[in-house]
């Protein structure tokens, strides 16, 4: 099938196969999010692909453009800074849930609040994959990590709702398991001005799955295919994420769709902006 | 166009088999240079895409598959 | 605002690093406010948007040096400004720069510390800070001004050293400095250093330091694929961090490229050259022990402008020449380790300290006395 941009030349095969697991989610979102960008039409030589710390933030390297693979939690202020020096730069953030729900959780909030013109993708396997699967701000109630030997104790974030209440102007999640809209979605953050968010819940056989009885990368699917919900047919409100659990269940679909002015426009409709 | 399994990406994860709704794929035994067990496109008659040319119907093993293992490639 | 015109000025000390940064090109600032360093966040505020750079007030200190450090790699340069509690958060980020070999600014307007100490008070207790402050072997390049006109000057040196070498470049101010007014001259032209890119014409002006210990810059979007990551690299941009030889040659090589142009990097200011008696201090120490060298012959001063890499060839020199040797610092004894390590390399064992707690600079009445008590 030709593509307007080869695989050969979106990706750094030398690199290739990556070093993600068996079944690891991450692959599927190299895929999806390789389709979205040749059907958007940008120009590699143009984009900036940054990450921070963890299996998710790898991907970047194993793109053929500009990359930084910067600090443990701080993707979003490092692309803030890229974008606005030189704002014809397109900037994407790939990060996982502990990356961009823990300790970048204020860079996040005030990401969205900014609302400078970064797509964020967020690649969400509940829990801290890199390091071996500890829990993390959004492993469920009640499952295990190394760190919650017993249950976690603790809920998750809602990473999604979280990005839509600080104002990001696009908000989506989806599954590993919707390859479809994951590509749509992809496609429409990559052309959104200002703060676009895409969450994949994605699966991580080697950290998540294997303590929480789902081993096999295609329990997890399964698993996650059950649990998600379009968010049109979310019937009660209380079961969503927070709860998620062996009864809970996670909405999916696009979250918030608007056009609130972003960062880079308003500075730019002052003295502001840097001439590059 | 018919799928093609990469052995050198491949990790024997059979995602592929899970997603596919034509049941196209099957395990096999054969293992590859890199140490997993490859599967076999046991069936590609059965897909969307048989005979076909242009615009693919159905790509859900391709875009399912975490290690970019599998590519289109024209029937003879 | 128009740019301050070239001639004769009163400023405050910390507006004058501010004319200074912006005279040098600074195009990209992220800063949080903390005292006594916020003058130079909000003159910046209205003054950079009007010279057609970026303003931001970042959500804290580490958002701040990573803002910086992006827009850097976006080609542009950049500063923050600071005060010991956002500098310890800035560490990370700090170790970060160092290690991608970024070129930006941190202005650390030091106060009393520990913690949230004294805000609106001087001290010179961060300067090993400066150099040792995040985890690893690195190297940065630390300025202390001890004027208003340095405080100019010296920033827009930091900004050529930043570029020229790659590195992260601190100006270690303090409250005294920043908040005194004082004369300046705004020098009628200054020669700026821009960084050096890959497969670009030098623009006429060649370093004379060797190419291979500073790697061409990749700006992002120019088409060159870059590679940065803070995890070790090769000198492809692979990382390998389980490559002995790789790290090894890393870090040494991120280490030497400062240590071996010490020459080039090292600034300071020596009066009475000949006198047995000396004073070796920087910035608002200095004020007292430079009146004193003035008014007497036989006491000379050593003035560190450059505190890192430490202006070692000066110290050894002095320290064969002089009888005894007063270090002047506001701390428990910082720099003065290093001076002393450095004289009893060379057989001078009479390394004097004078520690200067509180927060007020050292006065001429105080260091008289200890300095009749040496010999020389």
């Amino acid at each position: 099938m030709r593509l307007a941009v080869q695989f050969e030349d979106f990706f750094r095969v030398e690199r290739l196969p990556h070093v993600f697991c068996p079944g690891c989610g991450i692959g599927v979102v190299m895929n999806c999010f390789f389709r979205a960008f040749v059907n958007s039409g940008l120009n590699l030589k143009d984009t900036v692909f940054t990450g921070g710390i963890g299996c998710s933030s790898r991907i970047p390297m194993y793109i053929n453009g500009d990359m930084l693979h910067t600090t443990h939690g701080r993707a979003i202020p490092f692309a803030t800074g890229l974008k606005l020096a030189n704002p014809k730069l397109k900037v994407v953030i790939f990060a996982g849930d502990g990356d961009i729900g823990a300790i970048g959780g204020n860079h996040l909030i005030n990401g969205c609040r900014r609302n400078v013109d970064l797509t964020v993708i967020c690649i969400n396997n509940n829990t801290y994959g890199m390091t071996g699967g500890q829990m993390s701000t959004t492993t469920p109630h009640g499952y295990l990590s190394t760190t919650s030997p017993d249950g976690n104790l603790e809920y998750p974030f809602d990473l999604s709702k979280l990005a839509a209440a600080a104002g990001a102007n696009y908000v989506a999640r989806w599954t590993v398991r919707h390859v479809h809209e994951l590509v749509k979605s992809m496609e429409k953050a990559l052309g959104k001005k200002g703060f676009a968010f895409v969450e994949v819940v994605s699966t991580c056989p080697t950290g998540f799955g294997r303590r929480n009885k789902m081993g096999d990368p295609v329990q997890q699917l399964e698993w996650l295919k059950s649990v998600s919900v379009r968010k049109e047919k979310m019937q009660d409100e209380e079961m969503d994420q927070l709860d998620l659990n062996m009864q809970g269940l996670i909405s999916v679909g696009e979250f918030v769709d608007r056009d609130r002015p972003s960062l880079s426009d308003l500075l730019s409709g002052t003295k502001a902006g840097v001439r590059p | 166009m018919k799928p093609v399994i990469n052995p050198k990406y491949c990790k024997g994860c059979n995602i592929c088999l899970y997603v596919c709704p034509k049941g196209c794929y099957s395990k096999s035994n054969d293992l590859s240079e890199l140490g997993y067990y490859v599967p076999r496109v046991s069936s590609p008659e059965k897909c969307f895409n048989h005979g076909r040319t242009g615009k693919m119907l159905c790509e859900l093993c391709a875009l399912s598959c975490p290690d970019q293992a599998i590519i289109w490639i024209k029937e003879e | 605002m128009p740019d301050p015109k070239p001639g004769i000025e009163f400023m405050q000390g910390n507006d004058a690093c501010t004319e200074g940064a912006l005279a040098a090109g600074l195009k990209f600032f992220a800063g949080y406010p903390i005292t006594p360093s916020t003058e130079i966040t909000e003159r910046l505020a209205f003054r950079l948007p009007e010279k057609g750079g970026v303003f931001l007030q970042m959500e804290d200190e580490l958002a701040c040096i990573s803002a910086i450090v992006g827009a850097s790699w976006a080609g542009v340069k950049a500063m923050t400004t600071t005060s010991g509690p956002g500098f310890s958060l800035m560490q990370e980020g700090i170790g970060y720069a160092a290690m991608t070999e970024t070129p930006v600014v941190i202005v650390n307007v030091m106060r009393g510390g520990p913690s949230t100490g004294q805000p609106t008070m001087a001290t010179q207790a961060d300067v090993m800070q400066a150099k040792w402050g995040s985890h690893g072997d690195y190297q940065i390049i630390a300025l202390a001004p001890f004027s208003v006109q340095e405080s100019y000057d010296l920033t827009v040196e930091a900004f050529n050293l930043a570029e020229k070498y790659r590195v992260p470049t601190m100006l270690l101010s303090d409250a005294e400095i920043a908040h005194m007014r004082g004369r300046i001259e705004i020098p009628k032209r200054i020669d700026l250093v821009e960084r050096k890119e890959l497969c670009s014409d030098r623009r006429g002006r060649a370093y004379d330091i060797p190419d291979e210990l500073v790697p061409p810059f990749t700006t992002f979007g120019h088409g060159h694929r870059a590679f940065v990551t803070g995890m070790t690299h090769n000198p492809q941009g692979n990382i390998a961090p389980e490559d002995e030889k790789v790290q090894e040659e890393l870090v040494l090589r991120l280490n030497e490229k400062i240590l071996k142009n010490q020459k080039d990097i090292s600034r300071y200011e020596i009066t009475n050259p000949d006198a047995k008696k000396f004073v070796i201090s920087y910035g608002t120490s200095a004020l007292a022990a430079k009146e004193i060298a003035v008014e007497n012959k036989e006491i000379g001063l050593l003035r560190l402008k450059t505190i890192w890499p430490l202006p070692e060839e000066q110290i050894l020199d002095i320290a064969q020449r002089a009888r005894s040797i007063l270090v002047v610092e506001m701390n428990m004894g910082q720099l003065v380790r290093e001076i002393q390590r450095l004289a009893c390399s060379v057989g001078c064992r009479s390394v004097r300290f004078m520690s200067k707690l509180g927060g007020e600079a050292p006065r001429k009445r105080e260091i008289l006395p200890v300095l009749s008590r040496m010999e020389g």
